[in-house]
């Protein structure tokens, strides 16, 4: 501690944090406690993330009215924690609701990358998943899977409140098995698409 | 004070729809604005080069999605012109009934996007609560909540079902009613108020000028209305008035001019509706089945070169017109050009330039009070 | 009831306009029509052919003298196999509002039946026909109405038609960095899939290729 300048005189608090750290780690390995708190704190994150998924507030087209019929009294997708933040540096999922055009397909990724991890993609409706009616267009990505790995495919044109409560349900059990594994290493995993069984 | 400029990018809570608004700001105040479309420009226009004229009318419902029978009645319209086809009056009266309902819908869609922007989150829930009477009574129509391609080119797809005219005449009753709910909540707020008068004002003549129309310009006291002034369907025979407020200012008509222009609209609907379903030829407990010649009556289907349509259509937001030209592929059963005319594409660059000289907090208040919809604007 | 504009003092007020067009213009290559529509009501509108030089005299005395004030439409159209003189055409849809500005607290409540004279609403058609060539160009009207700005914008956005004397032109709907001469409605220009008969070979498109893997860095 003398020879980097410092008033030795003096704790130096992070490396009293360093050291009790370091031990405690230690013991906590040994008697396997370590292993049993981070089963508990990983099946509690994934609980409480699944029941709060916090999705962007992006409104592309069409399937964007009907996420918002998805948010109001009828449907009411808030007592299932799908709530709407504005800032992707607070969101869990991103919602694509409409076709992606080459314009928008750059801010669409950085959107995406802004997010941090875990976080998902639901492809809702036709334009998302495939280009839609504007599959032949010049302008319109065929599908937002070209450029975001996408979780869960919503079909319809657009589909209904009930059909986007269900991709969440969907999420959520997928949630359940992959957990908080970061998107990046989700290669193998199969998307899931509304009323597949 | 220095100056700079925010984006007020795509993705934003506030701007309905997938579009930039850049302003330069002093301070609190806007200086300068510049908007940014494109961002779901489809290119309609040119698929729609590739589908015969009975497969147009899905992607006219898409154009204004909140509005979607308002934009397929206004292309069936355009394609009747070109192929020259007969409607019979049941049709007309359906066509008014169902246009009318998807105004109510649009304009509960208008006032519950509009009311978070202002602070009030309740009118969000109410509204949406409301607008799901409608979707309900559209949807025994055209058999979807959004995008019903209901409308034919001579007529309509199906009739209206037994029962459908009580039905709606009861909830169009009940509607009336939350009108008032809504004018008791929002006409003695103090914050509503405040938020909207004296904000955003914006007279006629600079709006014609500059290719505004619809319930905006009516708001600065002037009424002109597509449906009586180049008339179509029958709405010369149904009880209605165009609605028209008065301009606050000689600066023209400011953002609670264009709110309480669009309740008055949703009261001239209603009104409009339980007046079409009482007067409708064959009566409102009839039901003709697909097909029969009193609500549809076989069209042309193919468009010799040289030969044009035109429509010109009260939508929502504003006169939508369409230029179709015959001729196209597959010896013209396709268009040869199909135009959209879009009243928002020229009514968002305005409302750009009316901001300038207010607050940045009064944005969202004179972007939601125009009733922007992107879906239309960026075709 | 009773508020709506007749089809009498439709066709009077077209004829009028017709008149007027045909006293100030004729023998100038300015042709002008009545016609019908054949949809809703039937009604009459104005239409006007014009070769481009004589576009922006047509276009003052109309905004000015004809009181059409709106402009609501600009289509632009691409004829490849059209004749030598007309290769391209420029159609221009305008209204004639009966709108002034009001005095605060006071709306105009017009009685249809009783306007008359430039009061009465009227719809017009322009048509310029162009040339068969590679560079279609048209006078602007952009500093006439203000509704032209943004319609001009778009025409030569998608269809390639340059407006002579435009300020500040720039792409609106295609992404700003689309190649130079890009204009998706010039036939030339073919939709994706445009020889594929999807319909009948392969209904779910299993077997098309995304063009757009790794589009975005």
């Amino acid at each position: 501690m003398a020879d980097t300048g410092e008033n030795f005189a003096a704790f130096n608090s992070r490396a009293l944090v360093e050291m009790v750290g370091g031990v405690t780690d230690e013991a906590l390995k040994v008697t396997k406690i370590k292993q049993f708190l981070s089963v508990l704190a990983g099946r509690f994150f994934n609980w409480a993330g699944r029941k709060s998924l916090f999705t962007l507030h992006l409104g592309i087209k069409c399937c964007a009215i009907e996420m918002a019929a998805a948010a109001t009294p009828r449907f009411d997708g808030d007592r299932f924690g799908v709530l709407f933040r504005s800032s992707p540096r607070q969101s869990d999922v991103l919602l694509v609701n409409g076709p992606v055009s080459k314009k928008f397909a750059d801010k669409i990724v950085r959107l995406w990358e802004q997010m941090p991890e875990p976080k998902y993609c639901i492809a809702m409706g036709e334009c998302a998943i495939s280009g839609g009616p504007y599959f032949q267009s010049y302008n319109i990505l065929e599908g937002v899977d070209t450029v975001i790995p996408v979780d869960v495919y919503i079909p319809g044109c657009p589909p209904r409140p009930e059909a986007l409560i269900d991709g969440f349900g969907l999420l959520r059990e997928k949630i359940i098995r992959i957990g908080g594994a970061p998107s990046s290493e989700r290669e193998g995993e199969k998307p899931l698409i509304v009323g597949d069984e | 004070m220095a100056q700079m400029w925010i984006t007020m990018g795509p993705q934003h809570p506030m701007t309905h729809g997938l579009w930039t608004l850049r302003v330069k700001v002093d301070g609190e105040t806007v200086v300068d604005t510049e908007a940014e479309l494109g961002y779901i420009h489809r290119g309609v226009e040119k698929i729609c080069e590739s589908r015969n004229f009975t497969q147009v009318t899905p992607y006219c419902d898409r154009l204004c999605y909140v509005s979607a029978m308002t934009w397929a009645n206004s292309y069936i319209y355009a394609a009747e012109d070109l192929l020259e086809a007969e409607v019979p009056e049941r049709a007309e009266y359906i066509r008014l009934i169902s246009a009318e309902l998807q105004r109510l819908a649009s304009h509960l869609m208008w006032l519950g996007a509009f009311g978070p922007d202002i602070g009030n989150l309740t009118l969000m829930t109410w509204c949406m609560r409301d607008r799901e009477m409608f979707l309900d009574l559209l949807q025994e129509l055209g058999g979807s909540r959004m995008h019903y391609n209901y409308p034919r080119i001579g007529g309509v797809k199906r009739d209206i079902p037994i029962g459908f005219a009580d039905r709606m005449i009861a909830k169009v009753k009940l509607f009336e009613h939350r009108i008032d709910e809504y004018e008791m909540m929002l006409d003695e707020s103090t914050i509503w108020l405040v938020r909207l008068q004296g904000v955003g004002y914006a007279n006629a003549e600079e709006m014609v000028e500059a290719g505004v129309s619809g319930p905006n310009v009516r708001a600065a006291g002037v009424n002109y209305d597509v449906r009586w002034a180049h008339p179509y369907s029958v709405y010369d025979e149904v009880d209605w008035e165009p609605a028209v407020e008065k301009p606050t200012s000689v600066k023209g008509a400011d953002c609670y001019d264009r709110y309480r222009v669009r309740m008055e609209e949703m009261r001239q609907s209603c009104r409009m509706v339980l007046d079409a379903i009482e007067k409708i030829p064959g009566g409102k407990n009839t039901n003709y089945a697909n097909g029969d010649e009193m609500i549809f009556q076989k069209a042309p289907t193919r468009a010799p070169e040289g030969a044009t349509g035109f429509s010109n259509y009260e939508c929502t937001r504003g006169a939508s017109q369409f230029y179709i030209q015959g001729g196209g592929e597959g010896r013209g059963k396709n268009p040869y050009r199909l135009s959209i005319r879009s009243p928002m594409f020229i009514t968002i660059p305005f409302v750009a330039k009316t901001m300038i000289g207010y607050k940045v907090a009064d944005i969202p208040a004179i972007m939601g009070s125009f009733d922007p919809c992107i879906g239309e604007t960026d075709r | 009831m009773g508020t709506t504009v007749t089809l009498s003092q439709n066709e009077a007020a077209a004829e009028e306009c017709l008149a007027a067009i045909n006293s100030r213009f004729s023998g100038s290559g300015v042709v002008a029509s009545v016609e019908r529509h054949s949809n809703a009501k039937k009604y009459a509108f104005v239409r006007i052919t014009t070769p481009a030089q004589h576009w922006q005299a047509l276009a003052k005395w109309m905004r000015f003298d004809l009181g059409a004030n709106y402009c609501s439409m600009i289509t632009g159209t691409h004829f490849p196999e059209g004749p030598p003189e007309r290769g391209w055409e420029v159609a221009y849809h305008f209204l004639r509002q009966p709108i002034t500005n009001q005095i605060p607290n006071t709306q105009t409540v017009y009685v249809a039946e009783k306007l008359d004279g430039l009061l009465i609403p009227m719809e017009f058609e322009v048509l310029i026909p162009l040339e068969n060539n590679d560079s279609p160009t048209v006078p602007t009207v952009q500093h006439i109405w203000g509704g032209a700005d943004w319609n001009e914008k778009e025409t030569w956005d998608l269809v390639g038609i340059k407006f002579e004397g435009h300020k500040n032109m720039h792409r609106v709907l295609n992404p700003h960095d689309s190649p130079e001469g890009f204009h998706p409605l010039q036939k030339q220009h073919k939709i994706r899939y445009h020889e594929h008969n999807e319909m009948y070979d392969d209904a779910q498109g299993f077997g098309r290729k995304t063009t757009d893997e790794g589009r975005v860095k």
